[in-house]
Protein backbone atom coordinates (compact mmCIF):
# COMPACT_ATOMS: atom_id res chain seq x y z
CA UNK A 1 0.00 0.00 0.00
CA UNK A 2 1.37 3.44 -1.24
CA UNK A 3 2.23 5.02 2.23
CA UNK A 4 1.97 9.13 3.37
CA UNK A 5 5.66 9.69 3.28
CA UNK A 6 6.46 13.22 2.69
CA UNK A 7 3.37 14.62 2.51
CA UNK A 8 1.85 17.36 4.89
CA UNK A 9 -1.60 16.58 6.23
CA UNK A 10 -3.56 19.44 7.91
CA UNK A 11 -6.79 18.19 9.83
CA UNK A 12 -9.04 20.19 11.02
CA UNK A 13 -10.90 19.88 14.53
CA UNK A 14 -8.53 17.66 15.35
CA UNK A 15 -8.45 17.90 19.56
CA UNK A 16 -10.66 15.04 19.95
CA UNK A 17 -12.85 11.94 18.15
CA UNK A 18 -12.53 11.66 14.41
CA UNK A 19 -10.38 14.68 13.86
CA UNK A 20 -7.70 13.09 16.79
CA UNK A 21 -8.10 9.46 15.14
CA UNK A 22 -7.33 11.65 11.51
CA UNK A 23 -4.47 12.70 12.99
CA UNK A 24 -2.83 9.41 14.17
CA UNK A 25 -3.57 7.33 11.36
CA UNK A 26 -2.31 9.75 9.09
CA UNK A 27 1.18 10.32 10.54
CA UNK A 28 1.32 6.04 11.24
CA UNK A 29 1.44 6.33 7.56
CA UNK A 30 4.12 8.90 7.38
CA UNK A 31 2.72 11.69 6.89
CA UNK A 32 3.67 14.80 9.40
CA UNK A 33 0.68 16.14 10.35
CA UNK A 34 -0.42 20.16 11.72
CA UNK A 35 -3.47 19.47 13.94
CA UNK A 36 -5.96 22.42 14.45
CA UNK A 37 -8.48 22.43 16.68
CA UNK A 38 -10.18 25.82 18.61
CA UNK A 39 -8.55 24.66 22.13
CA UNK A 40 -5.00 24.92 22.12
CA UNK A 41 -4.91 21.85 25.14
CA UNK A 42 -6.95 19.23 23.12
CA UNK A 43 -4.32 20.14 19.82
CA UNK A 44 -1.40 20.26 22.17
CA UNK A 45 -2.68 16.78 23.57
CA UNK A 46 -3.14 15.35 20.12
CA UNK A 47 0.39 16.22 18.90
CA UNK A 48 1.53 15.21 21.78
CA UNK A 49 0.14 11.44 21.54
CA UNK A 50 1.44 11.32 17.44
CA UNK A 51 4.84 12.59 18.41
CA UNK A 52 4.69 9.83 21.18
CA UNK A 53 3.95 7.23 18.58
CA UNK A 54 6.88 8.71 16.30
CA UNK A 55 5.29 10.58 14.26
CA UNK A 56 5.42 14.48 13.42
CA UNK A 57 3.24 16.90 14.34
CA UNK A 58 2.71 20.75 15.03
CA UNK A 59 -0.59 22.67 16.50
CA UNK A 60 -2.23 25.67 14.20
CA UNK A 61 -5.14 27.41 16.45
CA UNK A 62 -7.79 29.09 15.06
CA UNK A 63 -11.69 29.62 15.53
CA UNK A 64 -12.65 27.87 12.07
CA UNK A 65 -15.60 30.55 11.76
CA UNK A 66 -13.50 33.43 12.43
CA UNK A 67 -12.47 33.93 8.31
CA UNK A 68 -9.50 36.35 9.17
CA UNK A 69 -8.39 34.14 11.79
CA UNK A 70 -8.27 31.27 9.27
CA UNK A 71 -6.17 33.29 6.66
CA UNK A 72 -3.62 34.11 9.95
CA UNK A 73 -3.40 30.75 11.26
CA UNK A 74 -3.71 28.52 7.63
CA UNK A 75 -1.82 30.91 5.55
CA UNK A 76 1.29 30.48 7.11
CA UNK A 77 1.57 26.81 7.19
CA UNK A 78 4.17 26.49 4.31
CA UNK A 79 3.33 23.49 2.07
CA UNK A 80 0.53 21.11 2.80
CA UNK A 81 -0.33 18.24 0.34
CA UNK A 82 -3.72 17.13 2.13
CA UNK A 83 -6.56 18.95 4.04
CA UNK A 84 -8.86 17.33 5.77
CA UNK A 85 -11.73 19.32 6.63
CA UNK A 86 -13.01 17.96 9.82
CA UNK A 87 -14.10 20.58 12.09
CA UNK A 88 -17.75 20.01 13.06
CA UNK A 89 -20.50 20.18 15.53
CA UNK A 90 -23.57 19.24 16.20
CA UNK A 91 -26.43 19.53 17.89
CA UNK A 92 -29.97 17.59 18.08
CA UNK A 93 -32.96 20.07 17.59
CA UNK A 94 -36.39 20.29 16.33
CA UNK A 95 -36.46 23.19 13.56
CA UNK A 96 -38.68 25.21 15.88
CA UNK A 97 -35.84 25.17 18.72
CA UNK A 98 -33.15 26.57 16.02
CA UNK A 99 -32.66 30.04 16.88
CA UNK A 100 -30.85 31.84 13.58
CA UNK A 101 -27.50 31.87 15.20
CA UNK A 102 -27.78 28.60 15.51
CA UNK A 103 -28.15 28.23 12.16
CA UNK A 104 -25.96 30.58 11.01
CA UNK A 105 -23.05 28.35 13.49
CA UNK A 106 -23.79 25.72 12.43
CA UNK A 107 -23.17 26.30 8.78
CA UNK A 108 -20.28 29.02 9.73
CA UNK A 109 -18.53 25.73 11.55
CA UNK A 110 -18.85 23.00 8.47
CA UNK A 111 -19.50 25.42 5.33
CA UNK A 112 -17.84 28.69 5.47
CA UNK A 113 -15.00 27.21 7.73
CA UNK A 114 -13.69 24.33 5.05
CA UNK A 115 -14.81 26.85 2.34
CA UNK A 116 -11.97 29.65 3.22
CA UNK A 117 -9.83 26.80 5.10
CA UNK A 118 -9.45 25.57 1.05
CA UNK A 119 -9.54 29.12 -0.15
CA UNK A 120 -6.36 29.61 2.05
CA UNK A 121 -4.13 26.62 0.95
CA UNK A 122 -5.45 26.55 -2.65
CA UNK A 123 -2.81 28.98 -4.02
CA UNK A 124 0.11 26.86 -3.06
CA UNK A 125 -1.49 24.07 -4.25
CA UNK A 126 -2.17 25.07 -7.68
CA UNK A 127 1.58 26.46 -8.09
CA UNK A 128 2.25 22.82 -7.10
CA UNK A 129 -0.38 21.81 -9.00
CA UNK A 130 -1.18 18.50 -6.88
CA UNK A 131 -2.93 17.78 -3.26
CA UNK A 132 -5.67 16.50 -1.86
CA UNK A 133 -8.45 17.41 -0.57
CA UNK A 134 -10.87 15.70 1.94
CA UNK A 135 -14.31 16.66 3.24
CA UNK A 136 -16.41 15.39 6.11
CA UNK A 137 -19.85 15.51 4.95
CA UNK A 138 -22.25 12.33 7.21
CA UNK A 139 -25.36 10.27 6.10
CA UNK A 140 -27.38 12.74 8.19
CA UNK A 141 -26.69 14.68 4.66
CA UNK A 142 -27.53 12.12 2.48
CA UNK A 143 -30.85 11.09 3.69
CA UNK A 144 -31.99 13.30 6.51
CA UNK A 145 -33.07 12.62 9.90
CA UNK A 146 -36.27 13.53 11.92
CA UNK A 147 -33.93 16.07 13.92
CA UNK A 148 -31.13 18.40 13.20
CA UNK A 149 -32.01 20.25 9.78
CA UNK A 150 -29.66 22.55 10.18
CA UNK A 151 -26.63 19.54 10.86
CA UNK A 152 -28.28 17.80 7.67
CA UNK A 153 -28.51 21.60 5.23
CA UNK A 154 -24.34 21.69 6.04
CA UNK A 155 -23.63 18.28 5.88
CA UNK A 156 -25.64 18.25 2.10
CA UNK A 157 -24.15 21.83 1.23
CA UNK A 158 -20.47 19.57 2.10
CA UNK A 159 -21.61 17.38 -0.87
CA UNK A 160 -21.83 20.20 -2.93
CA UNK A 161 -18.31 21.37 -2.62
CA UNK A 162 -16.82 18.37 -2.98
CA UNK A 163 -18.58 17.79 -6.41
CA UNK A 164 -17.69 21.72 -7.46
CA UNK A 165 -13.98 21.99 -6.27
CA UNK A 166 -13.25 18.78 -7.86
CA UNK A 167 -14.12 19.99 -11.50
CA UNK A 168 -13.01 23.46 -10.71
CA UNK A 169 -9.68 22.30 -9.02
CA UNK A 170 -9.04 19.17 -11.51
CA UNK A 171 -6.54 21.25 -14.28
CA UNK A 172 -4.46 21.43 -11.43
CA UNK A 173 -4.36 18.19 -10.45
CA UNK A 174 -6.29 18.78 -7.47
CA UNK A 175 -8.46 15.95 -5.86
CA UNK A 176 -11.06 16.34 -3.78
CA UNK A 177 -13.59 13.63 -1.85
CA UNK A 178 -15.53 13.42 0.78
CA UNK A 179 -16.27 10.54 3.35
CA UNK A 180 -19.56 10.09 4.69
CA UNK A 181 -19.96 8.59 8.35
CA UNK A 182 -22.26 7.13 9.86
CA UNK A 183 -23.26 6.31 13.30
CA UNK A 184 -20.01 6.18 14.65
CA UNK A 185 -18.38 5.38 18.08
CA UNK A 186 -17.14 8.63 19.65
CA UNK A 187 -17.05 9.93 23.20
CA UNK A 188 -20.18 12.24 22.23
CA UNK A 189 -21.86 8.88 21.02
CA UNK A 190 -20.94 7.39 24.36
CA UNK A 191 -22.17 10.58 26.41
CA UNK A 192 -25.51 10.80 24.70
CA UNK A 193 -26.51 7.56 24.84
CA UNK A 194 -26.76 4.22 27.24
CA UNK A 195 -25.05 0.94 26.34
CA UNK A 196 -27.73 -0.88 26.00
CA UNK A 197 -29.22 2.18 23.29
CA UNK A 198 -26.06 1.79 21.53
CA UNK A 199 -26.58 -2.13 21.45
CA UNK A 200 -29.91 -1.60 20.07
CA UNK A 201 -28.87 0.70 17.27
CA UNK A 202 -26.60 -1.99 15.78
CA UNK A 203 -28.54 -5.14 16.15
CA UNK A 204 -31.83 -3.12 14.83
CA UNK A 205 -30.35 -0.98 12.22
CA UNK A 206 -26.82 -1.08 11.27
CA UNK A 207 -26.72 -4.39 8.90
CA UNK A 208 -22.79 -5.19 10.19
CA UNK A 209 -24.60 -5.68 13.50
CA UNK A 210 -21.78 -2.64 15.63
CA UNK A 211 -21.06 0.99 15.65
CA UNK A 212 -18.84 2.41 13.06
CA UNK A 213 -15.21 3.32 15.25
CA UNK A 214 -13.14 6.54 14.31
CA UNK A 215 -10.13 4.36 12.98
CA UNK A 216 -12.76 3.22 10.24
CA UNK A 217 -13.42 6.53 9.02
CA UNK A 218 -9.63 7.36 9.17
CA UNK A 219 -8.60 4.49 6.94
CA UNK A 220 -11.29 5.68 4.35
CA UNK A 221 -9.54 9.48 4.75
CA UNK A 222 -5.94 7.87 4.13
CA UNK A 223 -6.90 5.68 0.99
CA UNK A 224 -8.55 8.85 -0.05
CA UNK A 225 -5.20 11.09 0.52
CA UNK A 226 -3.04 8.41 -0.79
CA UNK A 227 -1.84 8.25 -4.35
CA UNK A 228 -3.34 5.11 -4.98
CA UNK A 229 -6.70 7.27 -5.42
CA UNK A 230 -5.11 9.33 -7.43
CA UNK A 231 -7.69 8.99 -10.13
CA UNK A 232 -10.85 9.44 -7.75
CA UNK A 233 -12.03 13.07 -7.13
CA UNK A 234 -15.47 14.20 -6.65
CA UNK A 235 -16.56 11.61 -5.21
CA UNK A 236 -18.07 10.72 -1.89
CA UNK A 237 -17.10 7.23 -0.13
CA UNK A 238 -19.58 6.28 2.83
CA UNK A 239 -18.42 4.30 5.74
CA UNK A 240 -21.89 3.40 7.88
CA UNK A 241 -22.00 -0.29 8.11
CA UNK A 242 -24.78 -0.66 5.92
CA UNK A 243 -27.19 1.37 7.32
CA UNK A 244 -27.49 4.13 4.74
CA UNK A 245 -27.10 2.70 1.16
CA UNK A 246 -28.68 5.20 -1.27
CA UNK A 247 -27.19 7.60 -4.33
CA UNK A 248 -25.34 5.64 -7.22
CA UNK B 1 -2.14 -0.73 7.03
CA UNK B 2 -4.73 -3.85 6.51
CA UNK B 3 -2.99 -6.24 4.08
CA UNK B 4 -4.56 -9.48 2.47
CA UNK B 5 -2.23 -11.81 4.24
CA UNK B 6 -2.69 -15.31 3.16
CA UNK B 7 -6.69 -14.49 1.79
CA UNK B 8 -7.89 -16.49 -1.28
CA UNK B 9 -9.18 -13.95 -3.55
CA UNK B 10 -11.03 -15.28 -6.13
CA UNK B 11 -10.70 -12.88 -9.57
CA UNK B 12 -13.26 -13.68 -12.19
CA UNK B 13 -11.65 -12.80 -15.59
CA UNK B 14 -8.35 -12.77 -14.77
CA UNK B 15 -6.42 -13.51 -17.75
CA UNK B 16 -6.47 -9.91 -19.39
CA UNK B 17 -6.97 -6.38 -18.48
CA UNK B 18 -8.04 -4.95 -15.15
CA UNK B 19 -8.92 -8.74 -14.09
CA UNK B 20 -5.02 -9.54 -14.60
CA UNK B 21 -4.44 -6.43 -12.59
CA UNK B 22 -6.44 -7.06 -9.51
CA UNK B 23 -4.86 -10.40 -9.38
CA UNK B 24 -1.52 -8.55 -9.54
CA UNK B 25 -2.44 -6.14 -7.02
CA UNK B 26 -3.81 -8.03 -4.59
CA UNK B 27 -1.06 -10.88 -4.68
CA UNK B 28 1.53 -8.34 -4.14
CA UNK B 29 -0.36 -7.18 -0.71
CA UNK B 30 -0.06 -10.93 -0.11
CA UNK B 31 -3.22 -12.63 -1.03
CA UNK B 32 -3.26 -16.07 -3.16
CA UNK B 33 -5.49 -16.42 -6.16
CA UNK B 34 -8.11 -18.01 -7.56
CA UNK B 35 -7.67 -16.86 -11.41
CA UNK B 36 -10.78 -17.55 -13.23
CA UNK B 37 -11.09 -16.81 -17.08
CA UNK B 38 -12.83 -18.92 -19.80
CA UNK B 39 -9.46 -18.54 -21.63
CA UNK B 40 -6.76 -20.98 -20.18
CA UNK B 41 -3.47 -20.30 -21.80
CA UNK B 42 -3.73 -16.57 -20.50
CA UNK B 43 -5.35 -17.80 -17.30
CA UNK B 44 -2.06 -19.38 -17.12
CA UNK B 45 -0.07 -16.43 -17.91
CA UNK B 46 -1.79 -14.57 -14.88
CA UNK B 47 -1.19 -17.33 -12.64
CA UNK B 48 2.24 -17.38 -13.00
CA UNK B 49 2.58 -13.72 -12.17
CA UNK B 50 0.69 -14.55 -8.88
CA UNK B 51 3.47 -17.59 -8.38
CA UNK B 52 6.56 -15.11 -9.43
CA UNK B 53 4.98 -12.65 -6.69
CA UNK B 54 5.45 -14.96 -4.16
CA UNK B 55 1.99 -15.66 -4.28
CA UNK B 56 0.19 -19.06 -4.38
CA UNK B 57 -2.18 -19.60 -7.56
CA UNK B 58 -4.91 -21.97 -9.01
CA UNK B 59 -6.00 -21.25 -12.31
CA UNK B 60 -9.96 -21.68 -12.97
CA UNK B 61 -11.42 -22.48 -16.80
CA UNK B 62 -14.90 -21.78 -17.54
CA UNK B 63 -17.60 -19.79 -18.84
CA UNK B 64 -19.29 -17.90 -15.48
CA UNK B 65 -22.41 -18.03 -17.34
CA UNK B 66 -22.47 -21.44 -16.63
CA UNK B 67 -23.19 -21.91 -13.24
CA UNK B 68 -22.86 -25.43 -12.74
CA UNK B 69 -19.56 -25.32 -14.11
CA UNK B 70 -18.17 -22.57 -12.15
CA UNK B 71 -19.25 -23.83 -9.02
CA UNK B 72 -17.38 -27.16 -10.16
CA UNK B 73 -14.64 -25.01 -10.67
CA UNK B 74 -14.91 -23.03 -7.44
CA UNK B 75 -14.79 -26.38 -5.40
CA UNK B 76 -12.11 -27.44 -7.01
CA UNK B 77 -10.01 -24.27 -6.05
CA UNK B 78 -10.92 -24.28 -2.37
CA UNK B 79 -9.53 -27.58 -2.31
CA UNK B 80 -6.35 -26.20 -3.64
CA UNK B 81 -5.98 -23.14 -1.40
CA UNK B 82 -8.57 -23.17 0.59
CA UNK B 83 -12.07 -21.55 1.43
CA UNK B 84 -12.75 -18.52 -0.30
CA UNK B 85 -12.12 -14.87 1.49
CA UNK B 86 -12.87 -12.45 -1.53
CA UNK B 87 -14.85 -12.61 -4.11
CA UNK B 88 -14.34 -10.51 -7.14
CA UNK B 89 -16.46 -10.62 -9.65
CA UNK B 90 -14.82 -9.10 -12.84
CA UNK B 91 -15.80 -11.39 -15.73
CA UNK B 92 -17.54 -9.01 -18.07
CA UNK B 93 -17.81 -8.31 -22.15
CA UNK B 94 -19.04 -5.16 -24.03
CA UNK B 95 -20.50 -5.00 -27.16
CA UNK B 96 -20.94 -1.17 -29.18
CA UNK B 97 -24.15 -2.12 -30.94
CA UNK B 98 -26.61 0.94 -31.79
CA UNK B 99 -30.16 0.20 -29.27
CA UNK B 100 -32.37 -0.76 -32.65
CA UNK B 101 -29.61 -2.89 -33.87
CA UNK B 102 -29.39 -5.37 -30.68
CA UNK B 103 -30.58 -8.95 -31.22
CA UNK B 104 -31.99 -10.87 -28.48
CA UNK B 105 -29.14 -13.20 -28.28
CA UNK B 106 -26.62 -10.47 -27.67
CA UNK B 107 -28.51 -8.81 -25.29
CA UNK B 108 -29.06 -12.67 -23.65
CA UNK B 109 -25.30 -12.73 -23.36
CA UNK B 110 -24.21 -9.07 -21.94
CA UNK B 111 -26.77 -10.30 -19.71
CA UNK B 112 -25.22 -13.67 -19.14
CA UNK B 113 -21.58 -13.07 -18.69
CA UNK B 114 -22.17 -9.53 -16.70
CA UNK B 115 -24.96 -10.17 -14.25
CA UNK B 116 -25.97 -14.12 -14.33
CA UNK B 117 -21.81 -14.30 -14.06
CA UNK B 118 -21.50 -12.25 -10.92
CA UNK B 119 -24.54 -13.90 -9.23
CA UNK B 120 -23.21 -17.18 -10.07
CA UNK B 121 -19.99 -16.75 -8.83
CA UNK B 122 -21.53 -15.25 -5.69
CA UNK B 123 -23.66 -18.46 -4.95
CA UNK B 124 -21.16 -20.22 -5.03
CA UNK B 125 -19.10 -19.08 -2.74
CA UNK B 126 -21.81 -18.25 -0.26
CA UNK B 127 -21.71 -21.17 1.57
CA UNK B 128 -18.10 -20.98 2.45
CA UNK B 129 -18.46 -17.86 3.82
CA UNK B 130 -21.90 -17.79 5.94
CA UNK B 131 -19.74 -20.77 7.59
CA UNK B 132 -17.22 -19.10 8.63
CA UNK B 133 -19.51 -15.93 9.07
CA UNK B 134 -16.47 -13.44 6.82
CA UNK B 135 -16.29 -12.51 3.51
CA UNK B 136 -15.95 -9.58 1.29
CA UNK B 137 -17.16 -9.41 -2.16
CA UNK B 138 -16.39 -6.67 -4.39
CA UNK B 139 -18.66 -6.45 -7.93
CA UNK B 140 -17.22 -4.30 -10.88
CA UNK B 141 -20.02 -1.73 -12.17
CA UNK B 142 -19.21 0.87 -14.39
CA UNK B 143 -19.81 4.82 -14.97
CA UNK B 144 -21.58 3.38 -17.92
CA UNK B 145 -24.47 2.23 -15.51
CA UNK B 146 -24.38 5.44 -14.02
CA UNK B 147 -24.53 7.90 -16.25
CA UNK B 148 -25.32 5.70 -19.39
CA UNK B 149 -23.39 5.58 -23.04
CA UNK B 150 -24.56 5.58 -26.04
CA UNK B 151 -24.34 2.52 -28.28
CA UNK B 152 -24.42 0.17 -25.63
CA UNK B 153 -27.57 0.12 -24.06
CA UNK B 154 -27.67 -3.33 -22.84
CA UNK B 155 -23.73 -3.16 -21.32
CA UNK B 156 -25.32 0.16 -19.39
CA UNK B 157 -27.93 -1.70 -18.38
CA UNK B 158 -26.37 -4.86 -17.06
CA UNK B 159 -23.95 -3.01 -14.97
CA UNK B 160 -26.85 -0.87 -13.70
CA UNK B 161 -28.24 -4.33 -12.54
CA UNK B 162 -24.65 -4.96 -10.69
CA UNK B 163 -25.32 -1.94 -8.44
CA UNK B 164 -28.62 -3.07 -7.41
CA UNK B 165 -27.45 -6.70 -6.68
CA UNK B 166 -24.48 -5.00 -4.62
CA UNK B 167 -26.76 -2.66 -2.72
CA UNK B 168 -29.44 -6.06 -2.10
CA UNK B 169 -26.74 -8.71 -0.74
CA UNK B 170 -24.72 -5.83 1.42
CA UNK B 171 -27.77 -6.05 3.26
CA UNK B 172 -29.16 -9.65 3.00
CA UNK B 173 -25.23 -10.60 3.74
CA UNK B 174 -24.83 -8.38 6.62
CA UNK B 175 -25.64 -10.62 9.51
CA UNK B 176 -22.91 -13.16 8.32
CA UNK B 177 -20.46 -10.89 8.18
CA UNK B 178 -19.85 -10.68 4.46
CA UNK B 179 -19.67 -6.90 2.85
CA UNK B 180 -20.46 -6.38 -0.49
CA UNK B 181 -19.22 -3.06 -2.11
CA UNK B 182 -18.40 -2.15 -5.90
CA UNK B 183 -15.96 -0.54 -7.56
CA UNK B 184 -17.16 1.97 -10.91
CA UNK B 185 -14.25 2.65 -13.14
CA UNK B 186 -14.99 5.19 -16.22
CA UNK B 187 -12.57 5.22 -18.59
CA UNK B 188 -8.97 3.23 -18.12
CA UNK B 189 -5.91 2.93 -20.70
CA UNK B 190 -6.47 -1.25 -20.91
CA UNK B 191 -4.95 -3.36 -23.24
CA UNK B 192 -8.50 -3.29 -25.15
CA UNK B 193 -8.90 0.37 -25.03
CA UNK B 194 -5.20 1.25 -26.59
CA UNK B 195 -5.81 -1.25 -29.13
CA UNK B 196 -8.93 0.52 -29.84
CA UNK B 197 -8.10 3.95 -29.88
CA UNK B 198 -4.53 4.09 -29.59
CA UNK B 199 -2.61 6.36 -27.24
CA UNK B 200 -2.91 9.65 -29.37
CA UNK B 201 -6.92 8.83 -29.28
CA UNK B 202 -6.59 8.21 -25.50
CA UNK B 203 -5.08 11.42 -25.22
CA UNK B 204 -7.35 13.42 -27.24
CA UNK B 205 -10.49 12.48 -25.31
CA UNK B 206 -8.38 12.72 -21.81
CA UNK B 207 -7.98 16.28 -22.83
CA UNK B 208 -11.19 17.35 -24.17
CA UNK B 209 -13.67 14.94 -21.52
CA UNK B 210 -11.85 13.87 -17.95
CA UNK B 211 -11.90 16.82 -15.80
CA UNK B 212 -8.26 15.22 -14.22
CA UNK B 213 -7.29 14.97 -18.35
CA UNK B 214 -5.60 11.64 -18.16
CA UNK B 215 -7.52 7.81 -18.29
CA UNK B 216 -7.03 5.71 -15.68
CA UNK B 217 -4.95 2.44 -15.67
CA UNK B 218 -6.06 -0.72 -14.38
CA UNK B 219 -4.07 -0.12 -11.23
CA UNK B 220 -5.99 2.56 -10.52
CA UNK B 221 -8.84 -0.12 -10.38
CA UNK B 222 -7.31 -2.53 -8.29
CA UNK B 223 -6.47 -0.51 -5.99
CA UNK B 224 -9.63 0.30 -4.88
CA UNK B 225 -10.74 -3.73 -5.27
CA UNK B 226 -7.87 -3.75 -2.43
CA UNK B 227 -9.21 -1.10 0.32
CA UNK B 228 -12.31 -2.82 -0.06
CA UNK B 229 -11.37 -6.08 0.05
CA UNK B 230 -9.31 -5.91 3.31
CA UNK B 231 -9.95 -5.28 6.86
CA UNK B 232 -9.30 -1.04 6.59
CA UNK B 233 -12.65 -1.08 4.82
CA UNK B 234 -14.73 -3.09 7.69
CA UNK B 235 -17.39 -0.71 8.23
CA UNK B 236 -18.02 -0.64 4.51
CA UNK B 237 -20.97 -2.04 2.60
CA UNK B 238 -23.34 -1.21 0.18
CA UNK B 239 -21.35 1.31 -1.78
CA UNK B 240 -19.54 2.00 -4.75
CA UNK B 241 -16.09 3.92 -5.22
CA UNK B 242 -16.11 5.28 -8.75
CA UNK B 243 -13.02 5.89 -10.41
CA UNK B 244 -13.30 8.06 -13.23
CA UNK B 245 -11.21 11.36 -12.86
CA UNK B 246 -14.14 13.38 -12.17
CA UNK B 247 -15.79 12.60 -15.31
CA UNK B 248 -18.82 11.19 -13.48
CA UNK B 249 -19.91 12.89 -10.36
CA UNK B 250 -23.70 12.39 -9.44
CA UNK B 251 -25.70 10.33 -6.63
CA UNK B 252 -24.84 11.08 -3.40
Amino acid sequence: MAGLEGKTALVTGAGRGLGRQHALTLAERGAAVIVHDIAEVGAEETAGMVRKAGGEARVAVCDITDVAAIKEAFGALGTVDIVVNNAGTHEARLIEAISAAEFKHMMDVHVKGAFFTVQTLLPAMKERRGGKIINTASAWGQCGWHTDSHYCGAKAAILGLTKAWAKEFAPWGIRVNAVSPGVVMTEMTRLNRTDEEIRDLAEKHIPVGRLGLPEDISYAVAYLASAEADFITGQVLPVNGGEFIVGI
Amino acid sequence: MAGLDGRVVLVTGAGAGMGRSHAQILAARGADIVVQDIGEPSARETAEMVLSAGRRAHVAVCDVSDGEALTAAIEEAVVALGPIDVLVNNAGIHALTPFDEIEEAEFDRIFAVNVAGSFNAAKAVLPGMKARCRGAIVNVASTSGQIGTPNDTHYCASKGAILGLTKAWAKELAPWSIRVNAVSPGPIATEMTVRNRGWEGIRERAEKEIPLRRYGMPEDVSHAVAFLAGDGASFVTGQVITLAGGLAIVGI
